[in-house]
């Protein structure tokens, strides 16, 4: 019976199949599990997104769903007490967040629907397939140019997260994108005219090394990302475009990079969870450009 | 590291010809008092008027401090294309706000083999510069020299209040104010949270991270931000508007933040450094909206 699943008893249907072993802590910040609500409650439903926004709360709980499943947390932070090279900021201090309007109307939200927010990031990634960069190709329609490793399996995950498209202009592949996965405004670095063919596609917070990693690869001329740290990963490529050593960095924000991910969560719930409905919740864009 | 040696030799072999006199003969201003980079952070130490700290990201970058230097750039981002046009303005010493090495302490990054940082590094060698990052002193001045920067540019200085952070504006929409700040501050990529027609007459700066701009929604209608993780402060200004609070959050590039700020710097380096011309140069807003 659906109804007698409990949160807990969900954690450890997803630890069963995740097929990596679990990692349920991090060194710094929040690790995966349940981040809000009890282990006992009953799961009437599942949403997945990538951030559990007060909108993606509302609509979860209007069709009927108790327990939602996201990459990034509800209170605006990852939990980290010293973030790397202030790439981000700290958990703000308790008493500021206690007396928050919007912290405290959210809690209020999140306890009076009696709601389950479980964090899945770390150990998703770590699966054989990264589902978050299989959902975004295919959202941007880039699966059937996918390159495979010679004799390999057709597997995304980082190190294989290339792309030869046909060729085009650096201007005409960033408004598809933007039509593709239907986003207001993204960020271009790049000559709009200049030709572009072979891309890496990332997702989520762009690092510096993870830049580096993917300009290694010979004939790679576009890397399509989520959010970069602007003193980090932009100026890298700003320099590269300087000298030559690239064409385009387009930036889909991190929430348009990662939601077809959280759908491709919802997919792969359903193959173990028959009996409870799961619904993708896209939180969209958070911000306008004009 | 391997470059670091190689360098080590590239600056002795450089303030050997700046001590027989070939750099500042090269230089083609040849009626310049000579001063070396390093007397010039020595002034700018006497004269910011806060103690200088022990541990700071306000050092040497690269190139030697002691050569002769033919002029001054100050410059929010000291990117490739930056170190070009300053050298084609005559000017060898670079006063950045913001690093040159693509992290926050210039080494966070294993940039042994990198193509990229052997060619920056060699421009700078080559063309006899030095690069100094002048970003934590700047900002612990009375009155912050980046925020006054902002201020004068935005010709915002009769709507200040007694919080130095915190403007008293003439009523304007969310939209018609993303506008105006875009034309002034030369952005073109600014992000928005919130209703565009949002009537503003209060607006305040937020910092970077969420625990500043949560604290600055508290206190005007407005954040402005210079970069923030999106994940962080969007997030929260969206979940606020959700809620039905009358705020707007407005996302600069930082480097359309903060480069009034060094503007401000080359006219302040003025009023005491006569030897060599002083000179601003924008680096400049490195995206554009797709």
């Amino acid at each position: 019976m659906s109804a007698q699943l409990t949160a807990i008893q969900l954690l450890d249907r997803i630890m069963k199949n995740v097929g990596v072993p679990w990692q349920s802590q991090r060194a710094d910040g929040f690790g995966d599990g349940i981040h809000s609500g009890s282990p006992d409650t009953s799961v009437t439903g599942i949403a997945t997104t990538f951030i559990p926004t007060i909108d993606v709360l509302k609509r979860a709980i209007a069709s009927g769903k108790n327990t939602i499943i996201c990459r990034e947390t509800p209170f605006y932070s990852r939990g980290e007490r010293a973030p790397l090279f202030f790439r981000n900021g700290p958990e703000p201090p308790k008493e500021l967040m206690d007396k928050d309007p919007v912290i405290r109307a959210k809690r209020e939200l999140i306890e009076a629907n009696r709601l389950v927010i479980i964090k899945l990031f770390d150990n998703w990634d770590a699966r054989k397939t990264d589902g978050q960069l299989h959902g975004l190709a295919k959202a941007l329609g880039w699966d059937r140019y996918h390159l495979k490793p010679k004799n390999g399996a057709d597997i995304y995950r980082p190190g294989n997260e290339y792309f030869s498209l046909p060729k085009t202009t650096l201007g005409q592949l960033a408004k598809d994108t933007r039509r593709k996965l239907q986003a207001k405004g993204i960020r271009v670095i790049g000559d709009p005219q200049s030709s572009v063919a072979k891309a890496a596609l990332t997702h989520g917070f762009l690092l510096v090394n993870d830049l580096r990693r993917v300009m290694k690869v010979p004939g790679v001329d576009v890397v399509v990302a989520g959010e970069p740290v602007e003193w980090e990963a932009s100026e890298y490529f700003e320099d590269l475009l300087t000298a030559k050593m690239a064409k385009g960095l387009i930036l889909l924000g991190n929430e348009v990079s990662e939601e077809p991910g959280s759908g491709e969560v919802a997919v792969w719930l359903r193959t173990f969870l028959s009996d409870i409905p799961v619904e993708w919740i896209p939180a969209g864009e958070p911000a306008w450009t004009v | 590291m391997d470059g670091m040696n190689k360098h080590i030799w590239t600056r002795r072999e450089v303030a050997r010809l700046g001590g027989a006199g070939i750099v500042a003969a090269t230089s083609g201003f040849g009626q310049r008092k000579r001063i070396t980079a390093r007397q010039v952070v020595e002034r700018i130490r006497e004269n910011i008027g806060v103690p200088w700290h022990y541990r700071t990201a306000d050092t040497f970058k690269w190139g030697d401090p002691d050569a002769p230097i033919t002029g001054i750039t100050c410059t929010f981002m000291s990117t490739y294309s930056l170190l070009q046009r300053s050298a084609a303005a005559g000017n060898s010493f670079v006063i950045s706000h913001e690093p040159t090495f693509w992290s926050a302490d210039d080494v966070a990054t294993d940039l042994r083999d990198d193509a990229l940082f052997e060619q920056k590094m060699n421009f700078i060698d080559q063309h006899r510069m030095v690069v100094f990052r002048f970003h934590d002193h700047w900002h612990a001045r009375r009155p912050d020299g980046i925020f006054t920067g902002f201020t004068r540019k935005m010709e915002w200085e009769k709507y200040a209040t007694k919080d130095p952070m915190k403007f008293e504006i003439p009523e304007i929409t969310l939209d018609a104010l993303v506008k105006t700040m875009q034309a002034k501050l030369r952005v073109r990529s600014a992000r928005v949270v919130g209703d565009p027609g949002l009537r503003v007459t209060s607006v305040r700066h937020g910092g970077h991270y969420i625990a500043q701009t949560m604290a600055a929604a508290q206190d005007a209608d407005v954040v402005v931000a210079g970069e923030v993780r999106e994940w962080e402060s969007m997030e929260y200004f969206r979940d606020a508007v959700a809620l039905g609070q009358k705020k707007g959050l407005i996302v600069l590039p930082h480097e359309g933040a903060e480069e009034a700020g060094m503007e401000e710097c080359a006219r302040w380096l003025r009023g005491f450094v006569s030897e060599v011309p002083v000179q601003f140069i924008a680096s400049g807003d490195p995206f554009w909206i797709g």
